[in-house]
């Protein structure tokens, strides 16, 4: 049910989450993060089973972390979507298998170049030029298929992601509570202001 | 989704030529229905040897990067690289090692063999039993129809540029009566002298 | 085998509570046959190899080298047969280097019903066992679950009741070689034609006391591929092509002619 969108753009990568947080037939909260910073110039956005997305959200933040200081340079956004596949897939042939679908967004320093990665709870990694998770990617691919190109600049990328949520917010049967919206870029993680 | 082996959809097809070898997939990854992804390569390739992969994405990932560490070390210990059929049985022993939780792929298996310069092809049910061929081996969601694609299509001693167009027809077509696999495929056209890899046009539904 | 993992058994297990179904192994719905004669004896199968309905094979080996003088045949799932029929080798091969002897059927026997009786059925191999050993001609079967047989002659696999047929109406007491493997041909040809699991060609082969022991592969090949009626080549070309990388295994070098004129300042 929620909602994780991540689109690349030249040099940054957007990426979108809903704020409602539902349970059964219920909104519990209306400011919900679905994000966790992983790094500088690294977040990670998640969907899945109750309990499982922050734990393991916070489980890959708190070893990005301790890499970064045991090491004095942040693993690259590559590694850590190699780190965080690892994790999962491990997770996979354990008792409980973490049910948790993420998007990790990254601006890599060295190579210049921004990066977006869709993991979903089989552990399989791709890279993509953008990606959704849940029914949020039934009504969102066709749009980005149609209008994403590879060198957008950051208004560009923002327009398309708003022709996205009007979509949702026009198709999808409840009331998600508007989005929280993210950029990755070489600068490192800001907020924007919320698409309501 | 009742089956492991196609959530995520793709095929794979090689083929034996004179002095040469063919190895082909698509580039599709799904999760069931919805295409992810249009760039996700099948095939790997370690040193003289090349592995098509199809079946559940993340043993797909999780076992190339296992015959990657294999294969490394193998270089280390024995100062070459690996043939083509102690590959095979490096694959066998690897995918029966996991005989009661095995990993749901259908490897194939493509190269020349550097002492005898025979070409060699082969494939694999998920737990390792190795079908030798002497024509082609098929793999994936559009395996059925790869079959009668080849059975059809495949003759005994074509040269390298008849192999490709063989191999691509072979592929473009079964691929077209499977919704799983397709968006893109590539080739691999290997012979003691050179490997070309060509990227081929293919239909986008 | 202290060596296979269970690694992904949790996770697949768990798959399968989340709706997935178990996957096909290939298995080599079999006709496999074996038979005694006097002074050896012969093992022979077919050579189609299944996964579901599709033939996955048309010309595999069903028939495992043991040691020099023993030879196994397989029915079941086929990837069994191969690593089980492995490892005893390997365990065999070491047994009569420790103890000197030439390896016998029974101890190979003994080696696999008790490795098939602690897997409890679930690697599922389906032998018959055949070789010459200082006791003689010796012919048994082993089913998966570790019980054994031992006779004149035994069929197993999926076209096992079509060969005992032929095995039944046809066996006799005090047969030679050639007799021998007339019969086993027969009962396989039984199983390749009448039972959809069997089919291609016969593999034979024979151990006889004294001498060594000889694979017939493609014994018999009642269903060789007719000639294609036309060529289904495609013009070069045909493929529509986007892109194209080249890797060079070997580095090109021009080497100017030998007896060409070179030019040289004057």
């Amino acid at each position: 049910m929620d909602i994780v969108l991540g689109i690349t753009t030249k040099d940054a990568v957007i990426i979108a989450t809903s704020k409602a947080a539902v349970r059964g037939i219920s909104i519990l909260k209306v400011t919900d993060d679905k994000t966790r910073q992983l790094s500088d110039n690294s977040l990670m956005a998640f969907t899945g089973e109750a309990g499982d997305t922050v734990q393991f959200a916070e489980l890959i933040q708190a070893n990005a972390r301790l890499y970064s200081m045991r090491n004095g340079v942040d693993l690259s956004p590559t590694a850590i979507s190699n780190f965080t596949r690892n994790e999962l897939a491990n997770a996979l042939r354990s008792r409980k298998p973490f049910q948790v679908n993420v998007l990790i967004a990254g601006f890599d320093k060295k190579t210049n170049k921004s990066s977006l990665n869709w993991i979903d709870y089989l552990a399989a990694n791709v890279s993509l030029p953008y990606a959704a998770h849940g029914y949020a990617s039934y009504y969102t691919l066709s749009l980005l298929d149609r209008h994403h190109k590879k060198d957008m600049n950051l208004e560009e990328g923002l327009e398309l992601l708003k022709a996205c949520i009007a979509e949702l917010q026009k198709r999808i049967p409840f009331d998600f509570k508007g989005v929280y919206v993210k950029i990755v870029d070489k600068d490192g993680v800001r907020d924007l202001d919320d698409i309501e | 989704m009742s089956n492991p082996q196609e959530i995520n959809g793709g095929a794979a097809v090689a083929m034996v030529g004179k002095d040469c070898v063919a190895i082909a997939c698509d580039l599709r990854m799904g999760s069931s229905a919805l295409g992810v992804s249009n760039d996700f390569e099948k095939i790997f390739n370690y040193g003289n040897v090349y592995l098509g992969l199809t079946g559940l994405a993340t043993d797909v990932l999780t076992l190339s990067d296992v015959f990657k560490f294999k294969t490394n070390l193998y270089k280390m210990r024995e100062e070459r690289a690996i043939e083509p059929q102690t590959f095979a049985n490096l694959v066998s022993s690897t995918l029966y090692e996991k005989r009661f939780g095995p990993y749901f792929v259908g490897p194939i298996v493509a190269g020349i063999n550097s002492v005898d310069n025979k070409p060699f092809i082969c494939g694999f049910d998920l737990i390792g039993c190795i079908d030798f061929a002497k024509d082609f081996i098929v793999s994936g969601t559009a395996s059925d129809q790869l079959y009668g694609m080849c059975e059809s299509l495949w003759e005994p001693g074509l040269e390298a540029d008849d192999l490709f167009e063989t191999i691509s027809q072979a592929l473009l077509n079964g691929l077209d009566r499977d919704a799983l696999s397709g968006w893109g495929a590539v080739v691999y056209i290997i012979t003691k002298e050179k490997v070309v890899k060509r990227l081929l046009k293919t239909r986008q539904d | 085998m202290p060596g296979l993992s269970f690694e992904n058994y949790q996770r697949n297990q768990h798959l399968a509570t989340s709706g997935f179904a178990v996957p096909k192994t290939t298995s080599t719905g079999t006709t496999i046959v074996g038979c005694k004669f006097d002074g050896g004896v012969v093992i022979a199968a077919d050579t189609r190899a299944t996964a579901g309905d599709i033939v996955a094979d048309k010309n595999c080996e069903k028939l495992h080298c043991i040691s020099s003088n023993i030879w196994c045949a397989g029915a079941g799932t086929a990837a069994d047969t191969e690593m089980v029929t492995q490892i005893i080798s390997s365990n065999i091969e070491l047994h009569s280097l420790s103890t000197g002897r030439q390896p016998r059927v029974v101890t190979c026997l003994t080696m696999l019903k008790q490795h098939l009786f602690k897997y409890q059925g679930h690697i599922g191999a389906y032998l018959i066992v055949a070789g010459v050993d200082p006791t003689g001609p010796q012919l048994m079967s082993i089913h998966a679950h570790g019980s054994t047989d031992i006779g004149y002659y035994l069929s197993l696999g999926s076209g096992s009741m079509a060969a005992m047929a032929v095995l039944e109406s046809k066996w006799k007491r005090e047969m030679n070689k050639e007799e021998a493997m007339a019969l086993c041909t027969e009962a396989i040809e039984s199983g390749i034609w009448n039972d959809l699991g069997s089919g291609s060609n016969v593999d034979m082969c024979v151990m006889e006391v004294g001498k060594d022991s000889v694979l017939h592969r493609n014994y018999r090949t009642p269903n060789v591929r007719a000639q294609k009626e036309r060529s289904y080549k495609f013009a070069r070309g045909t493929t529509g092509i986007l892109g194209q990388t080249v890797r060079n295994l070997v580095d090109v070098v021009e080497v100017p002619i030998a007896n060409e004129e070179m030019e040289v300042d004057s």
